[in-house]
C-alpha cells in the first residue's frame, strides 16, 4: 500500500536498535517526571509560604522554563555542563569522560522543565480548594499543618490530576527532542534505522504510532487513577 | 512618607529589579568597551535575528520563526475551527473520526510529527493541473499547525461546552434551529472564551518553531548551530543566553496577556 515496505522490521538488529530505543525513552521519561514532580511540589509549597521575595523567584523560575523552548534549554544545559570539566575515567579504555553525558544533561533540562509545569500544576490545584472548605476545618479546630495534610492536600491532590496529565504526557512527548543532543532513545535510535535502510517515511510512521501508543497508554492510566481517587464533588467534569 | 508596599508590588519590584539588573549588567559591559563575548553576540546579533550579516533582506533567523509561527497559526485556526466544529457533530459518522484524528495528534510529539511531514509530503504535487511546490519551509509549516489545529479543536470544544446547558435549552424553546442557535446564541459567548486558549496556543507554537531547525529551514536554532561551530567555545554560553532572551521577550508578554483575559472571563459564565 502506498508502496509502503516494512520488511526491514523483520531484521533482528533494527528490532533490537528500537527496543533499546523505547527502554531509554522510558527511562528519560521517568526519571524526569519524578523529578519534575518533586520540584513542583517544592516550588508550589513554597508558594503557599507567602514569602514575597520567594514568590517572586518562582515565579522567575516557571515564566523562563515555559516561555523558553525545551529544544535551545537542553543545548544550553548539554553544552554548559559537559563544558564543566568534570572528568571521569573510563575503567575500559582509561580515557577521560565528561562526567555529564547527553542523558544527563537531557534529564536535567527536561526536569527542570517538567518541574516549571508542575509548578504550575500544583498551585492551581491549591488555589482551587475551596476557601469555606477551608475556613470550615479552621473552625474545627484544625491547625495549619493538620489542615493542610488533612484537608488541603488531599482535595487538591485531586483537583490538580487532569492538570498534571497534561504537564506529564507533554514532558513524555519533550523527550523525543533529546535525539537532538545525541540521547540514544526512540527517534535516536529511529535515524539509525532509517540511517541503514534509507526508509525514512516508513520508519517515521512507524515512531509516530508507537509515540502515540505510549502517550495514549499514559493518558490513559492517569485516567483511571484520576477516577480511582476521586472525591465526588471535587475535580470532575471541570 | 512611609511607604507601605503590598504583597504583589514587592514581588512585582523585584521582578524588575532583576530585569533591570540584567540589563544593567550587559549595557554597563557594553559601555566598558565589553567583553569580549558579548561584543561576539552583538556582532553576530543582526544575522541570528534576520538571517542576513547587515541586518537586510530577511531570510531567516528569529524573523523567520516569527513569520512560521504566524502562518502556522493561520492554518491551524481554520482546520482546527473544522475540526473542533466536527467533534460537537451530533452525528457519530462526523465525531468519532473528528475524535480519533484529534487525540492522534494530540498525544503525537511535535517533533516527530514535523519529521513525518517532512517525508510524507512530496516534493512537487500537481493537483487538478496545479503544481504545488513542498519547500522545507512550507513543510516544516505544515507539519507545526498540525498539532496546533488538534489543540485549538479541544480549545473551541472546551469554551463550547463551558456555556451553560441552560441557554441550549432555553434557545430551543423559543424555536431556534441548531445552526441559529450556535451563530446567535453559544458562539459569541464561547469566541470569547476562546481567546486566552488562542493565544497560550499561539505561544507555544512559537516556542515549537525552534523544532524546525531538524526540517534544515534557516531559523534561529540553525543559525545558533552554524554560527557557533565558527565562534569560539567560551561565547557559547553568551550566545544561548541571548537566543533563549529572544523567545523569552517574544513569548512571555503573550502568555501574561492570555493569562489576564482568562481572569478577565473566568466570571461570567452562564
Amino acid at each position: 500500500m502506498f508502496g509502503l515496505d516494512f520488511t526491514w522490521l523483520l531484521d533482528p538488529t533494527y528490532q533490537g536498535w528500537l527496543v533499546e530505543g523505547v527502554w531509554i525513552t522510558l527511562q528519560l521519561a521517568a526519571v524526569s517526571s519524578l523529578a519534575a514532580l518533586v520540584i513542583g511540589l517544592f516550588g508550589a509549597l513554597g508558594l503557599t509560604l507567602r514569602l514575597w521575595w520567594l514568590d517572586a523567584l518562582i515565579e522567575l523560575f516557571v515564566e523562563v522554563f515555559r516561555n523558553t523552548p525545551p529544544l535551545l534549554q537542553m543545548l544550553f544545559f548539554y553544552f554548559t555542563l559537559t563544558q564543566l570539566g568534570f572528568t571521569v575515567e573510563d575503567p575500559v579504555t582509561g580515557l577521560q569522560q565528561p562526567l555529564f553525558n547527553a542523558f544527563f544533561s537531557a534529564s536535567v533540562s527536561l526536569s527542570l522543565f517538567g518541574g516549571a509545569l508542575c509548578v504550575e500544576a500544583f498551585r492551581s490545584g491549591l488555589d482551587a480548594v475551596p476557601k469555606a472548605t477551608l475556613e470550615a476545618a479552621r473552625s474545627l479546630g484544625y491547625g495549619r499543618w493538620a489542615l493542610f495534610r488533612r484537608v488541603q492536600a488531599p482535595i487538591a491532590t485531586r483537583i490538580c490530576l487532569p492538570g498534571l496529565t497534561n504537564v506529564l504526557t507533554n514532558l513524555f512527548k519533550t523527550t523525543s527532542q533529546a535525539s537532538v543532543i545525541t540521547v540514544p532513545e526512540l527517534m535516536y535510535a529511529a535515524g539509525q534505522v532509517y540511517n541503514d535502510t534509507f526508509r525514512t517515511l516508513e520508519m517515521m510512521l512507524l515512531v509516530l504510532v508507537i509515540y502515540v501508543a505510549l502517550v495514549s497508554l499514559l493518558s490513559w492510566a492517569l485516567l483511571r487513577l484520576e477516577r480511582l481517587f476521586a472525591y465526588p464533588g471535587y475535580g470532575q467534569g471541570v | 512618607m512611609v511607604i507601605n508596599p503590598s504583597y504583589e508590588q514587592r514581588k512585582r519590584l523585584l521582578l524588575i529589579g532583576i530585569l533591570l539588573a540584567v540589563i544593567a549588567l550587559v549595557l554597563g559591559d557594553a559601555v566598558r568597551g565589553g567583553s569580549a563575548e558579548w561584543s561576539r553576540v552583538i556582532a553576530r546579533l543582526p544575522l541570528l535575528l534576520t538571517g542576513s550579516a547587515q541586518g537586510w533582506p530577511i531570510t531567516g533567523g528569529f524573523l523567520l520563526n516569527v513569520v512560521m509561527g504566524i502562518a502556522s497559526m493561520a492554518i491551524a485556526t481554520a482546520v482546527g475551527t473544522l475540526l473542533g466544529l466536527s467533534l460537537l457533530a451530533r452525528r457519530k459518522l462526523v465525531r468519532q473520526p473528528a475524535f480519533v484524528v484529534m487525540n492522534f495528534l494530540r498525544n503525537a510529539p511535535w517533533l516527530v510529527v514535523l519529521f513525518a511531514m517532512l517525508y510524507l509530503l512530496p516534493y512537487r504535487l500537481t493537483l487538478l493541473g496545479v503544481t504545488f511546490e513542498f519547500s522545507p519551509l512550507a513543510k516544516a509549516i505544515i507539519g507545526l499547525s498540525l498539532p496546533t489545529a488538534a489543540n485549538f479543536a479541544e480549545v473551541i470544544r472546551g469554551a463550547v461546552q463551558s456555556v451553560h446547558a441552560g441557554q441550549w435549552e432555553s434557545a430551543r424553546s423559543l424555536g431556534y434551529s441548531t445552526a441559529q442557535i450556535y451563530r446567535r446564541v453559544i458562539l459569541p459567548q464561547a469566541f470569547r472564551r476562546m481567546i486566552p486558549g488562542w493565544m497560550n496556543l499561539y505561544a507555544l507554537l512559537m516556542i515549537a518553531t525552534s523544532l524546525a531547525t531538524v526540517t534544515g529551514v534557516q531559523e534561529v536554532v540553525t543559525l545558533l548551530r552554524t554560527t557557533l561551530s565558527m565562534e569560539s567555545e567560551t561565547t557559547l554560553v553568551y550566545f544561548y543566553l541571548a537566543v533563549l532572551a529572544m523567545f523569552f521577550a517574544y513569548c512571555y508578554p503573550i502568555a501574561l496577556l492570555a493569562r489576564r483575559l482568562e481572569n478577565k472571563t473566568k466570571g461570567d459564565s452562564l
